[in-house]
């Protein structure tokens, strides 16, 4: 092995070097053929070639120089030419390590380039299914009310008309049983009449006959109004009913209560109005507003322009309600209050229509993950 | 009810912008919600509450608006410049049921002028919409707005005998009522009469005979009580809602009855002339007696759970009428926490005879929004429903096999739920449905599960996974009975064809593997074959529990596979339809005792090995024979034996088919040795070769 211009099988006399002023330039010119070379070694094989050429164990062209130049050196010459080979190597090696990666890189770069995934592509979508919204709206409330220390219950949905009324102090001829028009099932006459709850109040007083108070409850379902269907009506709908009695719960804590619910629910900057209303069940009573969260309650379609929805009803618990479940009326007080779930989703999530929810169409579905 | 606001402003001296009075109204419980123009000025647009008729007139609301700025309200009392002759020398007054009739007065007015309204007049009745009809009737119109009390003029010509009995309908009676309709009457119901015959349903609606014409000269002037009830069952019956009927039915003021009288014969008199007899014939037999109520500030603090200083409790209760008189021990201590008041009821607040009633007065008109808002104490642990973790399990498992939740309005079409329902069911039917189409509650989640995917399909939705948890209803004998279910609706494809996989079409067992996932939360489901009529004779199977939680849970859990011909024709569904129902409460029972059996299995710490057994099998073999007949040879190192492959035709003979069985050996405490296995694979071969006559494939 040698170099193409400078011999280093022979020895430095038999190149009739004998100074050692001449060993500089000598090895000046075996440095700019090695970077002439490095410079050509372009590929993987290349490369090694290159490596073998000069760092070679045995015939690479230091060992050579090592061998052939420095062993047989008369004493005059050993110390300059030692000094330009300790000079040379560690040129030699960086280089060709540094080049090795170059080239290392380069081929990763044109395989990267080759191989590059387009991201623009569709993965593997493994179909995934969804909660019905208004399953997401119970649970949001339900979470709401949990973190409050209430205790879920549910009752039937097919009730008589004394827990659907009357023990909720709405007696028969009660002006205020027009305002829920009520589906009757078809039984024998003689037999208890069976109603579809028109609310989920009636839970209320099964919770109230079932256990004594303190109570934290909430209840989901599903309740019924005979109601001709339109975007805003649905003959069933669903409602939380909410029910706290206690002998410390006043109407400032119904107020916080509520107050905690939107906030929660709609979102921190929303305020809560309560406009004083009138149940049976309820006194005092309340409609309960919540400032428009579209428009922050400058007006806007959502809120008719007044910048106040009206969201459910609510009060304090009658004292009559409490005769008929065996509660002290003197003693306990407490609030309850019914919100509509179908009302809630659609507020929250601009939906004007709905039947949609019932009407099950994956495309409604699925803007619901 | 509408109001305009300058007739308002007639009783209080309100200076405010209708807008404004409009949002203190709201706030204050008089619900305002319209504001808008007439040619007789402002008109508020009220929503009233049913507990509040002394609102369903213009004096009633000046009241509140009164309270709400503190002003006065004026009187309405006056005089009348009576004739000398004296009303009860030309008629006479009976109530035959001082029950539905608690007080009738009656004025006469003689020698009037019948003519049409003035352009004042006719302007405001018009905003409120009514139409204007002549000067009498127009007036007792007026009166009816302004003071909220209904009355009635008759031609005191065609009452025969020019008196008034106050009687029940006789049965079968008959009469015409003043729209022109011939109505049927009941025991029930309150009449008006004459010495002859009935002239006007009490409270409801006058009669056409005895209405006032343009040629009616002597008006006898009804201004009565009626008993709510009576009145509201009678509108009902009659399906004729008034606005008379609408304000005796929530409860008129018994006191107005004779003021009212009094200011309509006044307005008569000045709109259409004549004179008015002398004094008011009034029969009252059911003069309600003043009611006390007291109202203590310990019981406003105990319910409002903040304060109200006594000037505002004095002043709101004062102008509303309850005039509040302190009578604790020590009146002249300010804001003590002893304060007690004595309080009278007004004739006009039916609806306030309770001092929680007093509460809310005095907290509506101070403000709900100055009353703090603070959080309850916590004094109990929250709980969710006790399956509410079970169904959380199932719900995630069937969203993550790709179901979609949806949710139904159980009113189904009778003759689609006969469909769905065995013959031992009885359905709950509604006695008063909105449509035929949605009169019966569903006996089956099916049959609404059946309706989504119908929905879906007619709109090019053809790929569906569905579930519903909902219940389903029916009648043991009387009592109605609702069941907890979960339906599962699968059609078109379970994946579709993408550039990474082929489209592959749903199956029933896309759907027998989705319920065994499911049921592997209560322990893994049991399958056997056959299932209701709706389902596809050759791919219907009922399932049950593996592990009944308990014995009433042994019965099948539910039945799954395809929607039947018959049935798919019904719903006009074109592409196979996959169904599914099964009773959720033994689920859930299952789930919570596999819950408390789990326990931890230690895992091997030597490899499992599989062999892999290719049989050609008589068609007809079950897979379960296979597993049975490995089973039986004991082998303790066999964990598992599954179906990986199944075939017929190409090679295989007809009448067979080729099975490839994968068992995979494991032992806990040793790696297995290649003797030890060829010794077990010997035993499975023979035992496959002996009891079903397998074939062992070369592989």
């Amino acid at each position: 092995m040698t170099t193409k211009t400078i011999s280093v099988t022979q020895t430095l006399a038999q190149l009739g070097v004998t100074r050692p002023t001449q060993a500089s330039p000598l090895f000046a010119a075996l440095r700019r053929e090695f970077d002439r070379d490095a410079e050509a070694a372009r590929e993987e094989a290349g490369w090694k070639a290159f490596r073998d050429a000069w760092l070679g164990r045995k015939s690479g062209v230091l060992a050579q120089i090592t061998e052939n130049w420095l062993k047989p050196a008369p004493p005059e010459l050993k110390r300059a030419v030692g000094q330009a080979l300790n000079e040379l190597r560690p040129h030699v090696e960086a280089v060709v390590e540094a080049r090795r990666a170059a080239i290392e890189a380069g081929a990763e770069q044109a395989a990267a380039a080759r191989e590059r995934v387009d991201l623009s592509l569709p993965g593997v979508e493994r179909p995934i299914g969804s909660r019905h919204l208004i399953r997401q709206t119970f649970e949001e409330i339900e979470r709401i009310f949990l973190a409050l220390g209430y205790t879920v219950v549910e009752g039937p949905e097919i009730e008589t008309p004394y827990y659907n009324f009357e023990a909720l102090n709405i007696p028969e001829h009660h002006p205020a049983r027009d305002t829920m028009d009520t589906f009757y099932l078809h039984l024998p006459p003689g037999i208890t009449p069976r109603l579809l709850r028109t609310h989920t109040s009636p839970v209320q007083v099964h919770a109230m006959e079932a256990q004594k108070p303190p109570v934290r409850i909430i209840v989901p379902g599903k309740v019924y109004r005979r109601d001709n269907p339109d975007a805003t009506h649905s003959f069933m709908f669903h409602q939380v009913e909410g029910l706290a009695v206690d002998t410390d719960i006043t109407f400032c804590e119904f107020k916080g209560t509520v107050e905690y619910l939107v906030t929660q629910f709609f979102g921190p900057t929303v305020k809560t109005r309560l406009r004083p209303s009138y149940f049976p069940f309820t006194e005092p009573s309340a409609e309960v507003d919540a400032s428009c969260h579209v428009c922050g309650g400058s007006g806007c379609r959502t809120c008719k322009f007044s910048g106040w929805i009206e969201l459910f009803g609510a009060g304090m618990v009658d004292p009559a309600v409490y005769g008929f479940v065996n509660y002290d009326a003197k003693r306990l007080s407490g609030f309850a209050f019914g919100l509509g779930v179908d009302r809630f989703a659609m507020l929250k999530y601009g939906i004007n229509d709905i039947q949609l929810f019932f009407q099950n169409d994956v495309r409604f579905l699925r803007q619901f993950p | 009810m509408k109001l305009l606001y300058n007739w308002i402003q007639e009783f209080v001296d309100v200076a405010a912008p209708a807008e404004e009075v409009r949002a203190r109204l709201s706030l204050a419980g008089i619900a305002i919600d319209a504001l808008e123009d007439s040619p007789a000025g402002p008109l508020l647009d009220a929503d009233l509450t049913t507990n509040r008729p002394d609102c369903l007139g213009h004096y009633g609301v000046a009241r509140e608006v009164a309270a709400l700025y503190r002003l006065r309200l004026k009187s309405v009392e006056m005089a009348l410049k009576e004739a000398a002759q004296k009303g009860d020398e030309v008629t006479r007054v009976e109530i035959e049921c001082p029950e539905l009739c608690g007080r009738y007065t009656a004025r006469v007015i003689r020698g009037v002028k019948v003519a049409p309204s003035p352009d004042w007049l006719r302007q405001r009745l018009e905003a409120l919409g009514q139409t204007p009809i002549n000067n009498v009737v127009d007036a007792t119109n007026y009166v009816l707005f302004e003071l909220g009390h209904p009355l009635h003029a008759f031609d005191l010509n065609q009452l025969a005998k020019g008196r008034i009995v106050v009687r029940r309908a006789r049965p079968g009676e008959k009469m015409k009522t003043l729209d022109g309709f011939e109505r049927a009457l009941t025991p029930e119901m309150c009449l008006i009469a004459d010495a002859a015959r009935a002239v006007a349903v009490a409270g409801v609606m006058g009669g056409a005979e005895s209405e006032i014409a343009f040629e009616s000269r002597n008006v006898l002037l009804e201004s009565a009580w009626f008993d709510p009830i009576s009145i509201r069952r009678t509108s009902k019956a009659l399906g004729l809602r008034t606005e008379a009927s609408t304000r005796f039915e929530r409860g008129a003021d018994p006191a107005m009855a004779e003021l009212a009288s009094r200011r309509c014969a006044a307005l008569i008199q000045q709109l259409a002339g004549g004179e008015i007899l002398a004094g008011v014939v009034d029969v009252y037999p059911g003069r309600p007696q003043p009611r006390k109520i007291e109202f203590t500030r310990k019981e406003l603090l105990r319910v409002m759970g903040g304060d109200v200083p006594d000037k505002e409790i004095e002043g709101i209760l004062s102008a509303l009428g309850f005039a509040p008189r302190r009578v604790d021990a020590t009146p002249g201590s300010r804001d003590s926490l002893m304060a007690a008041w004595e309080c009278r009821q007004p004739s006009w607040r039916a609806d306030a005879t309770r001092e929680i009633d007093l509460v809310e007065e005095v907290a509506r008109h101070y403000g709900f929004d100055k009353f703090p808002a603070r959080l309850p104490t916590v004094k109990q642990a929250a709980a969710r429903l006790p399956y509410a973790e079970a169904e959380d399990r199932m719900r995630e498992r069937l969203i993550g096999l790709g179901y979609r939740e949806i949710v139904t309005i159980p009113h189904v079409d009778p003759e689609r739920d006969t469909l769905f329902r065995a013959e031992d069911i009885t359905p709950a039917r509604l006695a008063n449905p909105l449509a035929e189409d949605a009169s019966m509650l569903r006996t089956s989640g099916a049959v609404t599960m059946a309706a989504a995917l119908e929905w879906n399909l007619n709109r090019g939705q053809r790929n569906l996974r569905l579930f519903e948890i909902g219940q389903t209803y029916e009648l043991n004998g009387a009592q109605p009975v609702e069941t907890r279910v979960l339906t599962l609706g699968v059609t078109g494809l379970a994946r579709e064809k993408s550039i990474h996989e082929e489209a592959r079409a749903q199956t029933s067992a896309d759907l027998k593997g989705d319920l065994d996932q499911i049921g592997q939360l209560a322990g893994g489901l049991l399958w056997e074959p056959g299932g209701p009529e709706w389902l596809h004779p050759a791919r219907a199977a009922r399932f049950h529990l593996e592990h009944p939680a308990a014995p009433a849970d042994r019965a099948a859990l539910g039945c799954a596979g395809q929607l039947g011909r018959r049935v798919a024709e019904r719903f006009k569904l074109r592409q196979d339809v996959f169904l599914a129902e099964l009773r959720l409460d033994p689920l859930y029972a299952g789930d919570r005792a596999a819950r408390t059996a789990m326990r931890y299995a230690p895992l091997s710490r030597f490899p499992a090995v599989e062999r892999d057994f290719s049989l050609i099998l008589a068609d007809g073999t079950r897979l379960a024979q296979v597993v049975e007949a490995i089973h039986t040879l004991g082998i303790a190192e066999v964990s598992s034996i599954e179906a990986v492959d199944l075939f017929r035709g190409g090679q295989i003979p007809a009448g067979k088919f080729s099975l490839l069985v994968r068992v995979t050996f494991l032992s806990p405490d040793a790696t297995l040795t290649e003797a030890q296995l060829t010794g077990f694979t010997a035993c499975i071969v023979a035992a496959l070769e002996q009891n079903l006559g397998a074939v062992l494939r070369a592989t």
